[in-house]
Protein backbone atom coordinates (compact mmCIF):
# COMPACT_ATOMS: atom_id res chain seq x y z
CA UNK A 1 0.00 0.00 0.00
CA UNK A 2 1.57 3.50 -0.92
CA UNK A 3 1.48 6.70 1.22
CA UNK A 4 2.95 4.15 4.56
CA UNK A 5 3.80 7.52 5.76
CA UNK A 6 0.26 8.76 5.94
CA UNK A 7 -0.99 5.70 7.68
CA UNK A 8 -1.01 7.47 10.94
CA UNK A 9 -3.77 9.83 9.73
CA UNK A 10 -6.20 7.26 8.12
CA UNK A 11 -7.08 5.99 11.30
CA UNK A 12 -8.12 9.42 12.84
CA UNK A 13 -11.18 11.14 11.46
CA UNK A 14 -11.85 11.70 8.00
CA UNK A 15 -8.33 13.52 6.44
CA UNK A 16 -8.69 17.29 5.81
CA UNK A 17 -9.23 18.94 2.36
CA UNK A 18 -5.56 20.29 2.32
CA UNK A 19 -4.36 16.47 3.36
CA UNK A 20 -6.00 15.20 -0.17
CA UNK A 21 -5.36 17.91 -2.30
CA UNK A 22 -1.47 16.97 -1.63
CA UNK A 23 -1.66 13.68 -2.50
CA UNK A 24 -4.41 14.46 -5.35
CA UNK A 25 -1.95 16.59 -7.01
CA UNK A 26 1.04 13.85 -6.73
CA UNK A 27 -1.22 11.37 -7.80
CA UNK A 28 -2.86 13.19 -10.47
CA UNK A 29 0.59 12.86 -12.47
CA UNK A 30 -0.14 14.70 -16.13
CA UNK A 31 -2.44 17.20 -13.90
CA UNK A 32 -5.44 16.99 -15.74
CA UNK A 33 -7.58 17.41 -12.69
CA UNK A 34 -9.06 13.43 -12.76
CA UNK A 35 -6.87 10.66 -11.72
CA UNK A 36 -7.29 7.85 -14.71
CA UNK A 37 -6.46 4.14 -14.03
CA UNK A 38 -3.16 4.22 -14.89
CA UNK A 39 -2.35 7.34 -12.43
CA UNK A 40 -4.47 5.50 -9.93
CA UNK A 41 -2.43 1.92 -10.40
CA UNK A 42 1.16 3.49 -10.46
CA UNK A 43 0.36 5.09 -6.42
CA UNK A 44 -1.17 1.74 -5.21
CA UNK A 45 0.99 -0.76 -4.39
CA UNK A 46 0.02 -4.58 -2.90
CA UNK A 47 2.75 -5.00 -1.18
CA UNK A 48 4.77 -6.81 -4.10
CA UNK A 49 6.44 -5.64 -6.76
CA UNK A 50 4.06 -6.47 -9.58
CA UNK A 51 1.58 -4.24 -10.16
CA UNK A 52 -1.65 -3.44 -8.85
CA UNK A 53 -4.66 -5.39 -10.15
CA UNK A 54 -5.79 -3.59 -12.74
CA UNK A 55 -9.20 -4.93 -12.54
CA UNK A 56 -9.53 -3.83 -9.23
CA UNK A 57 -8.26 -0.35 -10.03
CA UNK A 58 -11.50 -0.50 -12.77
CA UNK A 59 -13.78 -1.40 -10.30
CA UNK A 60 -12.62 1.19 -8.06
CA UNK A 61 -12.59 4.27 -10.56
CA UNK A 62 -15.72 3.15 -11.91
CA UNK A 63 -16.93 3.31 -8.56
CA UNK A 64 -16.67 6.43 -7.90
CA UNK A 65 -16.66 8.41 -10.91
CA UNK A 66 -20.14 10.12 -11.36
CA UNK A 67 -20.12 10.97 -14.85
CA UNK A 68 -18.11 8.24 -16.33
CA UNK A 69 -15.05 10.39 -17.52
CA UNK A 70 -12.74 7.21 -17.45
CA UNK A 71 -11.31 8.71 -14.30
CA UNK A 72 -12.03 10.30 -10.48
CA UNK A 73 -11.85 14.13 -9.74
CA UNK A 74 -10.77 15.68 -6.59
CA UNK A 75 -14.27 15.66 -5.48
CA UNK A 76 -14.24 11.92 -6.27
CA UNK A 77 -11.29 11.39 -4.65
CA UNK A 78 -12.23 11.74 -1.46
CA UNK A 79 -14.23 8.32 -1.51
CA UNK A 80 -11.69 6.43 -3.36
CA UNK A 81 -9.46 7.27 -0.44
CA UNK A 82 -11.86 6.37 2.36
CA UNK A 83 -12.37 3.08 0.33
CA UNK A 84 -8.88 1.98 -0.08
CA UNK A 85 -7.85 2.59 3.36
CA UNK A 86 -10.95 0.88 4.95
CA UNK A 87 -9.92 -1.86 2.36
CA UNK A 88 -6.22 -1.72 3.83
CA UNK A 89 -7.68 -1.90 7.35
CA UNK A 90 -10.30 -4.94 6.35
CA UNK A 91 -7.00 -6.64 5.17
CA UNK A 92 -4.64 -6.08 7.92
CA UNK A 93 -7.69 -7.00 10.43
CA UNK A 94 -7.80 -10.57 8.63
CA UNK A 95 -3.82 -10.80 8.22
CA UNK A 96 -3.30 -12.10 11.58
CA UNK A 97 -0.22 -13.51 10.63
CA UNK A 98 1.32 -10.44 9.19
CA UNK A 99 2.32 -11.98 6.10
CA UNK A 100 0.89 -9.63 3.67
CA UNK A 101 -1.14 -12.15 2.05
CA UNK A 102 -4.41 -13.53 3.03
CA UNK A 103 -4.44 -17.37 3.19
CA UNK A 104 -6.94 -19.68 2.86
CA UNK A 105 -8.06 -19.76 6.57
CA UNK A 106 -7.55 -16.00 6.76
CA UNK A 107 -9.98 -15.56 3.80
CA UNK A 108 -12.35 -18.18 5.41
CA UNK A 109 -12.64 -16.25 8.31
CA UNK A 110 -12.59 -12.43 6.78
CA UNK A 111 -16.08 -13.65 4.45
CA UNK A 112 -17.59 -15.24 7.63
CA UNK A 113 -17.42 -12.48 9.38
CA UNK A 114 -18.36 -10.53 6.57
CA UNK A 115 -21.83 -12.59 6.71
CA UNK A 116 -21.07 -15.47 4.08
CA UNK A 117 -22.01 -18.84 4.63
CA UNK A 118 -19.63 -20.56 1.79
CA UNK A 119 -18.04 -24.34 1.66
CA UNK A 120 -14.56 -25.36 2.37
CA UNK A 121 -14.54 -26.33 -1.16
CA UNK A 122 -15.45 -23.15 -2.36
CA UNK A 123 -12.88 -21.10 -0.58
CA UNK A 124 -10.56 -23.35 -2.55
CA UNK A 125 -12.44 -22.12 -5.91
CA UNK A 126 -12.16 -18.66 -4.77
CA UNK A 127 -7.99 -18.97 -4.12
CA UNK A 128 -7.70 -20.48 -7.44
CA UNK A 129 -9.18 -17.69 -8.94
CA UNK A 130 -8.00 -14.62 -7.38
CA UNK A 131 -4.75 -15.63 -6.49
CA UNK A 132 -2.63 -13.69 -9.25
CA UNK A 133 0.63 -14.24 -7.61
CA UNK A 134 -0.04 -18.22 -7.84
CA UNK A 135 1.33 -18.40 -3.90
CA UNK A 136 -1.75 -20.20 -2.56
CA UNK A 137 -2.94 -16.97 -0.89
CA UNK A 138 -4.00 -13.67 -2.14
CA UNK A 139 -2.37 -9.97 -2.00
CA UNK A 140 -4.07 -6.77 -1.13
CA UNK A 141 -5.83 -5.87 -4.65
CA UNK A 142 -6.76 -9.54 -5.32
CA UNK A 143 -8.61 -9.55 -2.06
CA UNK A 144 -10.63 -6.49 -2.80
CA UNK A 145 -11.26 -7.58 -6.20
CA UNK A 146 -12.25 -11.11 -4.66
CA UNK A 147 -14.43 -9.33 -2.01
CA UNK A 148 -16.56 -6.80 -4.87
CA UNK A 149 -16.56 -9.67 -7.22
CA UNK A 150 -18.12 -11.83 -4.59
CA UNK A 151 -20.57 -9.14 -3.42
CA UNK A 152 -21.51 -8.16 -7.17
CA UNK A 153 -22.50 -11.94 -7.87
CA UNK A 154 -24.63 -11.81 -4.54
CA UNK A 155 -26.13 -9.22 -5.67
CA UNK A 156 -27.22 -10.53 -8.08
CA UNK A 157 -28.06 -13.82 -7.16
CA UNK A 158 -30.32 -12.38 -4.40
CA UNK A 159 -32.63 -10.71 -6.90
CA UNK A 160 -33.66 -13.73 -7.95
CA UNK A 161 -33.67 -15.65 -4.81
CA UNK A 162 -36.92 -14.29 -3.60
CA UNK A 163 -37.54 -16.65 -0.72
CA UNK A 164 -33.70 -16.05 0.26
CA UNK A 165 -33.56 -20.05 0.78
CA UNK A 166 -29.97 -20.02 -1.50
CA UNK A 167 -31.37 -21.69 -4.24
CA UNK A 168 -32.75 -19.68 -7.42
CA UNK A 169 -34.96 -20.93 -10.36
CA UNK A 170 -34.36 -19.17 -13.58
CA UNK A 171 -35.32 -19.57 -17.04
CA UNK A 172 -32.84 -20.16 -20.10
CA UNK A 173 -32.75 -16.20 -20.97
CA UNK A 174 -32.63 -15.48 -17.49
CA UNK A 175 -29.62 -17.56 -16.99
CA UNK A 176 -27.90 -16.09 -19.98
CA UNK A 177 -28.32 -12.57 -19.05
CA UNK A 178 -27.23 -13.52 -15.11
CA UNK A 179 -23.66 -14.92 -17.38
CA UNK A 180 -23.44 -12.32 -19.37
CA UNK A 181 -23.69 -9.20 -16.85
CA UNK A 182 -20.42 -11.23 -15.22
CA UNK A 183 -18.17 -11.47 -18.81
CA UNK B 1 -4.22 -11.64 -13.64
CA UNK B 2 -5.06 -15.54 -14.77
CA UNK B 3 -8.05 -16.23 -17.17
CA UNK B 4 -9.41 -19.23 -16.71
CA UNK B 5 -12.00 -19.09 -20.23
CA UNK B 6 -10.99 -22.75 -20.55
CA UNK B 7 -12.99 -24.12 -17.97
CA UNK B 8 -16.00 -22.36 -19.38
CA UNK B 9 -15.81 -24.87 -22.47
CA UNK B 10 -17.03 -28.13 -21.11
CA UNK B 11 -18.20 -29.22 -24.58
CA UNK B 12 -18.93 -32.56 -25.12
CA UNK B 13 -15.60 -34.39 -26.21
CA UNK B 14 -13.98 -30.84 -25.37
CA UNK B 15 -14.24 -30.22 -28.65
CA UNK B 16 -16.97 -28.08 -28.96
CA UNK B 17 -15.24 -24.65 -29.60
CA UNK B 18 -16.12 -24.49 -33.33
CA UNK B 19 -19.53 -22.84 -34.73
CA UNK B 20 -21.94 -23.44 -36.16
CA UNK B 21 -22.71 -26.49 -33.72
CA UNK B 22 -24.23 -24.39 -32.10
CA UNK B 23 -26.24 -26.02 -29.29
CA UNK B 24 -28.31 -29.46 -30.18
CA UNK B 25 -31.09 -30.78 -28.60
CA UNK B 26 -33.73 -29.62 -26.12
CA UNK B 27 -35.50 -26.23 -26.48
CA UNK B 28 -32.89 -24.56 -26.90
CA UNK B 29 -32.58 -26.07 -30.94
CA UNK B 30 -34.26 -24.34 -33.90
CA UNK B 31 -37.82 -25.18 -34.46
CA UNK B 32 -39.03 -23.88 -31.32
CA UNK B 33 -41.39 -20.55 -31.92
CA UNK B 34 -39.33 -17.65 -30.64
CA UNK B 35 -40.57 -16.28 -28.03
CA UNK B 36 -42.11 -20.02 -26.85
CA UNK B 37 -40.54 -21.37 -23.97
CA UNK B 38 -37.78 -19.04 -23.23
CA UNK B 39 -39.41 -15.54 -24.32
CA UNK B 40 -40.22 -12.30 -23.14
CA UNK B 41 -38.22 -11.99 -19.95
CA UNK B 42 -36.53 -9.18 -20.02
CA UNK B 43 -33.04 -9.69 -18.34
CA UNK B 44 -31.46 -7.28 -15.59
CA UNK B 45 -29.41 -4.80 -16.04
CA UNK B 46 -25.94 -4.93 -14.46
CA UNK B 47 -25.58 -3.24 -11.11
CA UNK B 48 -23.16 -1.12 -9.86
CA UNK B 49 -21.00 -2.50 -7.63
CA UNK B 50 -21.40 -0.40 -4.17
CA UNK B 51 -18.54 -0.59 -1.66
CA UNK B 52 -19.07 -1.83 1.35
CA UNK B 53 -20.64 -5.33 2.65
CA UNK B 54 -23.96 -6.69 1.86
CA UNK B 55 -22.96 -10.18 2.17
CA UNK B 56 -25.44 -13.06 1.11
CA UNK B 57 -26.79 -15.49 3.86
CA UNK B 58 -25.83 -13.95 6.70
CA UNK B 59 -27.75 -12.24 8.52
CA UNK B 60 -14.87 1.69 -29.82
CA UNK B 61 -14.21 1.48 -33.39
CA UNK B 62 -16.92 3.32 -35.79
CA UNK B 63 -18.88 0.52 -37.41
CA UNK B 64 -19.44 0.53 -41.16
CA UNK B 65 -16.30 -0.26 -42.83
CA UNK B 66 -16.51 -2.39 -46.22
CA UNK B 67 -14.74 -5.04 -46.70
CA UNK B 68 -11.94 -3.64 -48.00
CA UNK B 69 -12.21 -4.21 -51.63
CA UNK B 70 -13.04 -7.64 -53.07
CA UNK B 71 -9.92 -9.54 -50.78
CA UNK B 72 -9.73 -13.47 -51.19
CA UNK B 73 -10.48 -15.13 -48.11
CA UNK B 74 -8.74 -13.91 -45.07
CA UNK B 75 -9.28 -11.11 -45.37
CA UNK B 76 -10.83 -9.57 -42.50
CA UNK B 77 -7.58 -10.77 -40.77
CA UNK B 78 -5.37 -10.02 -43.20
CA UNK B 79 -3.39 -7.35 -42.33
CA UNK B 80 -0.84 -9.51 -41.30
CA UNK B 81 1.02 -9.59 -44.47
CA UNK B 82 0.50 -13.26 -45.61
CA UNK B 83 0.55 -13.43 -49.13
CA UNK B 84 -3.35 -13.00 -50.06
CA UNK B 85 -4.76 -16.06 -51.37
CA UNK B 86 -1.95 -18.15 -50.81
CA UNK B 87 -3.13 -21.72 -52.96
CA UNK B 88 -2.22 -24.83 -51.42
CA UNK B 89 -0.84 -25.64 -54.73
CA UNK B 90 2.15 -23.56 -54.78
CA UNK B 91 4.79 -24.04 -51.99
CA UNK B 92 6.48 -20.98 -49.97
CA UNK B 93 9.52 -21.66 -48.67
CA UNK B 94 9.67 -22.97 -45.20
CA UNK B 95 6.76 -25.60 -45.88
CA UNK B 96 8.55 -28.62 -45.64
CA UNK B 97 9.09 -28.32 -42.18
CA UNK B 98 5.15 -28.14 -41.46
CA UNK B 99 4.65 -30.28 -38.59
CA UNK B 100 2.24 -32.58 -39.00
CA UNK B 101 -1.51 -31.98 -38.13
CA UNK B 102 -1.12 -28.39 -38.92
CA UNK B 103 -2.36 -26.60 -41.55
CA UNK B 104 0.19 -25.24 -43.66
CA UNK B 105 -1.47 -22.26 -44.13
CA UNK B 106 -1.59 -21.89 -40.72
CA UNK B 107 1.53 -22.71 -40.43
CA UNK B 108 3.26 -19.95 -42.65
CA UNK B 109 0.86 -17.85 -40.90
CA UNK B 110 2.37 -18.30 -37.51
CA UNK B 111 5.43 -18.04 -38.85
CA UNK B 112 4.92 -14.15 -39.47
CA UNK B 113 2.70 -13.48 -36.43
CA UNK B 114 5.33 -14.88 -34.02
CA UNK B 115 7.62 -11.49 -34.37
CA UNK B 116 10.19 -12.77 -31.76
CA UNK B 117 10.39 -16.75 -33.10
CA UNK B 118 10.09 -17.82 -29.75
CA UNK B 119 7.79 -20.39 -30.82
CA UNK B 120 4.27 -18.95 -28.95
CA UNK B 121 2.22 -16.85 -30.03
CA UNK B 122 1.91 -14.36 -26.89
CA UNK B 123 -1.34 -12.36 -26.25
CA UNK B 124 0.66 -9.12 -28.07
CA UNK B 125 1.41 -11.06 -30.86
CA UNK B 126 -2.03 -12.57 -31.58
CA UNK B 127 -3.88 -9.23 -31.55
CA UNK B 128 -1.41 -7.42 -33.83
CA UNK B 129 -2.18 -10.02 -36.06
CA UNK B 130 -5.88 -9.87 -36.03
CA UNK B 131 -8.21 -7.17 -38.04
CA UNK B 132 -11.71 -6.49 -37.92
CA UNK B 133 -12.77 -6.20 -41.44
CA UNK B 134 -12.73 -2.18 -40.46
CA UNK B 135 -9.05 -2.66 -39.71
CA UNK B 136 -9.60 -2.31 -36.19
CA UNK B 137 -7.42 -4.58 -33.93
CA UNK B 138 -9.42 -7.40 -32.21
CA UNK B 139 -10.31 -6.68 -28.68
CA UNK B 140 -8.34 -8.11 -25.83
CA UNK B 141 -11.54 -10.31 -24.69
CA UNK B 142 -11.34 -11.64 -27.38
CA UNK B 143 -7.76 -13.15 -28.23
CA UNK B 144 -7.33 -13.50 -24.60
CA UNK B 145 -10.59 -15.77 -24.59
CA UNK B 146 -9.24 -17.71 -28.20
CA UNK B 147 -5.83 -18.00 -26.88
CA UNK B 148 -6.69 -19.87 -23.39
CA UNK B 149 -9.46 -22.01 -25.76
CA UNK B 150 -6.24 -22.94 -27.83
CA UNK B 151 -3.13 -22.82 -25.66
CA UNK B 152 -2.66 -26.33 -24.74
CA UNK B 153 0.53 -25.71 -23.05
CA UNK B 154 -1.26 -23.88 -20.47
CA UNK B 155 1.02 -21.32 -20.55
CA UNK B 156 -0.56 -18.24 -21.55
CA UNK B 157 0.69 -18.66 -24.98
CA UNK B 158 -0.25 -20.59 -28.06
CA UNK B 159 1.94 -23.35 -29.77
CA UNK B 160 1.78 -24.16 -33.67
CA UNK B 161 -0.70 -27.01 -32.48
CA UNK B 162 -2.84 -25.05 -30.56
CA UNK B 163 -2.51 -21.90 -33.62
CA UNK B 164 -3.54 -24.07 -36.26
CA UNK B 165 -6.73 -25.14 -34.42
CA UNK B 166 -7.67 -21.44 -33.76
CA UNK B 167 -6.58 -20.78 -37.58
CA UNK B 168 -9.55 -23.27 -38.80
CA UNK B 169 -11.78 -21.87 -35.84
CA UNK B 170 -11.53 -18.26 -37.25
CA UNK B 171 -11.73 -19.43 -40.88
CA UNK B 172 -15.32 -21.04 -39.40
CA UNK B 173 -16.25 -18.05 -37.81
CA UNK B 174 -15.17 -15.62 -40.56
CA UNK B 175 -17.26 -17.56 -43.01
CA UNK B 176 -20.08 -17.06 -40.86
CA UNK B 177 -19.74 -13.72 -40.12
CA UNK B 178 -19.55 -13.06 -43.88
CA UNK B 179 -22.88 -15.48 -44.51
CA UNK B 180 -24.67 -13.43 -41.85
CA UNK B 181 -23.91 -10.04 -42.73
CA UNK B 182 -26.16 -9.77 -45.15
CA UNK B 183 -26.13 -6.37 -46.16
CA UNK B 184 -22.12 -6.65 -46.53
CA UNK B 185 -21.49 -3.70 -44.14
CA UNK B 186 -18.62 -5.34 -42.62
CA UNK B 187 -20.26 -5.50 -38.87
CA UNK B 188 -23.66 -7.48 -37.99
CA UNK B 189 -26.38 -5.73 -36.87
CA UNK B 190 -28.74 -6.48 -34.29
CA UNK B 191 -31.17 -8.17 -36.42
CA UNK B 192 -28.63 -9.79 -38.24
CA UNK B 193 -27.61 -11.40 -35.12
CA UNK B 194 -30.73 -12.69 -34.34
CA UNK B 195 -30.85 -14.47 -37.57
CA UNK B 196 -27.62 -15.47 -36.93
CA UNK B 197 -28.04 -17.08 -33.82
CA UNK B 198 -31.65 -18.37 -34.95
CA UNK B 199 -30.29 -20.25 -37.47
CA UNK B 200 -27.75 -21.21 -35.82
CA UNK B 201 -30.33 -23.27 -33.35
CA UNK B 202 -30.62 -20.76 -30.43
CA UNK B 203 -34.25 -19.68 -29.67
CA UNK B 204 -33.64 -16.15 -28.54
CA UNK B 205 -36.29 -13.43 -27.84
CA UNK B 206 -35.48 -10.28 -30.57
CA UNK B 207 -34.90 -8.54 -27.52
CA UNK B 208 -32.57 -10.53 -25.35
CA UNK B 209 -30.67 -10.76 -29.06
CA UNK B 210 -30.97 -6.82 -29.30
CA UNK B 211 -29.20 -6.17 -26.08
CA UNK B 212 -26.73 -8.77 -27.05
CA UNK B 213 -25.50 -7.22 -29.88
CA UNK B 214 -25.43 -3.75 -28.01
CA UNK B 215 -23.67 -4.48 -25.22
CA UNK B 216 -20.25 -3.16 -26.48
CA UNK B 217 -19.83 -0.15 -28.36
CA UNK B 218 -20.37 0.70 -30.82
CA UNK B 219 -23.93 -0.45 -29.97
CA UNK B 220 -26.46 -2.57 -32.35
CA UNK B 221 -23.32 -3.82 -34.28
CA UNK B 222 -20.59 -6.08 -34.18
CA UNK B 223 -17.41 -6.16 -35.68
CA UNK B 224 -16.07 -9.88 -36.02
CA UNK B 225 -14.31 -10.07 -32.71
CA UNK B 226 -17.11 -9.55 -30.74
CA UNK B 227 -19.35 -11.63 -32.77
CA UNK B 228 -17.45 -14.21 -32.48
CA UNK B 229 -16.80 -13.51 -28.41
CA UNK B 230 -20.23 -12.89 -28.00
CA UNK B 231 -21.00 -16.28 -30.07
CA UNK B 232 -18.85 -18.62 -27.94
CA UNK B 233 -19.60 -17.09 -24.77
CA UNK B 234 -23.26 -17.99 -25.49
CA UNK B 235 -22.03 -21.80 -26.44
CA UNK B 236 -20.47 -22.15 -23.31
CA UNK B 237 -23.74 -20.53 -21.64
CA UNK B 238 -25.83 -22.61 -23.04
CA UNK B 239 -24.14 -25.76 -22.47
CA UNK B 240 -23.74 -24.71 -18.80
CA UNK B 241 -27.53 -24.45 -18.34
CA UNK B 242 -28.36 -27.24 -20.44
CA UNK B 243 -26.19 -29.48 -17.99
CA UNK B 244 -28.39 -27.52 -14.89
CA UNK B 245 -31.67 -28.40 -16.62
CA UNK B 246 -31.36 -32.13 -17.25
CA UNK B 247 -34.90 -32.42 -17.79
CA UNK B 248 -35.16 -29.96 -20.91
CA UNK B 249 -37.66 -28.24 -19.13
CA UNK B 250 -36.08 -24.45 -20.14
CA UNK B 251 -36.02 -23.70 -16.76
CA UNK B 252 -32.74 -24.59 -13.98
CA UNK B 253 -32.74 -24.95 -10.14
CA UNK B 254 -29.41 -23.36 -9.75
CA UNK B 255 -27.90 -22.91 -5.71
CA UNK B 256 -25.90 -20.19 -4.76
CA UNK B 257 -22.18 -21.78 -4.64
CA UNK B 258 -22.55 -23.78 -8.05
CA UNK B 259 -24.18 -19.88 -9.69
CA UNK B 260 -20.71 -18.11 -7.89
CA UNK B 261 -18.80 -20.75 -9.03
CA UNK B 262 -20.06 -20.88 -12.51
CA UNK B 263 -19.89 -16.78 -12.16
CA UNK B 264 -16.31 -16.62 -11.17
CA UNK B 265 -14.57 -18.72 -14.33
CA UNK B 266 -16.37 -16.56 -16.31
CA UNK B 267 -15.27 -13.36 -14.89
CA UNK B 268 -12.61 -11.07 -17.02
Amino acid sequence: MAYQAYQSAQHNAPPDQSFLWNIFQRVDKDHSGAISDTELQQALSNGTWTPFNPVTIRSIISMFDRDNKGGVNFQEFGGVWKYITDWQNIFHTYDTDNSGFIDRNELKQALTCFGYRLSDQFYSILIERFDRQRKGQVAFDDFIHCCIALQRLTDMFRRYDTDQDGWIQVSYEQYLSMMFCVV
Amino acid sequence: MSFHYEQCYPGPGGGSHFPGQGPTGGPYTAGMPLGGQYGGTAPPSAPPAPPGYEPYGGAAPPPGGQYAGDQAPGAPYGGYGQPQGGAYGQQPPGLGNVPPGVNPEAYQWFQSVDTDHSGCITLKELKQALVNSNWSAFNDETCLMMINMFDNTKSGRMDVFGFSALWNFLQQWRALFQQFDRDHSGCISGSELHQALSQMGYSLSPQFTQELAARHPPRGSMQLDRFIQVCTQLQSMTQAFRERDAAVTGSARISYEDFLSGAISRLV
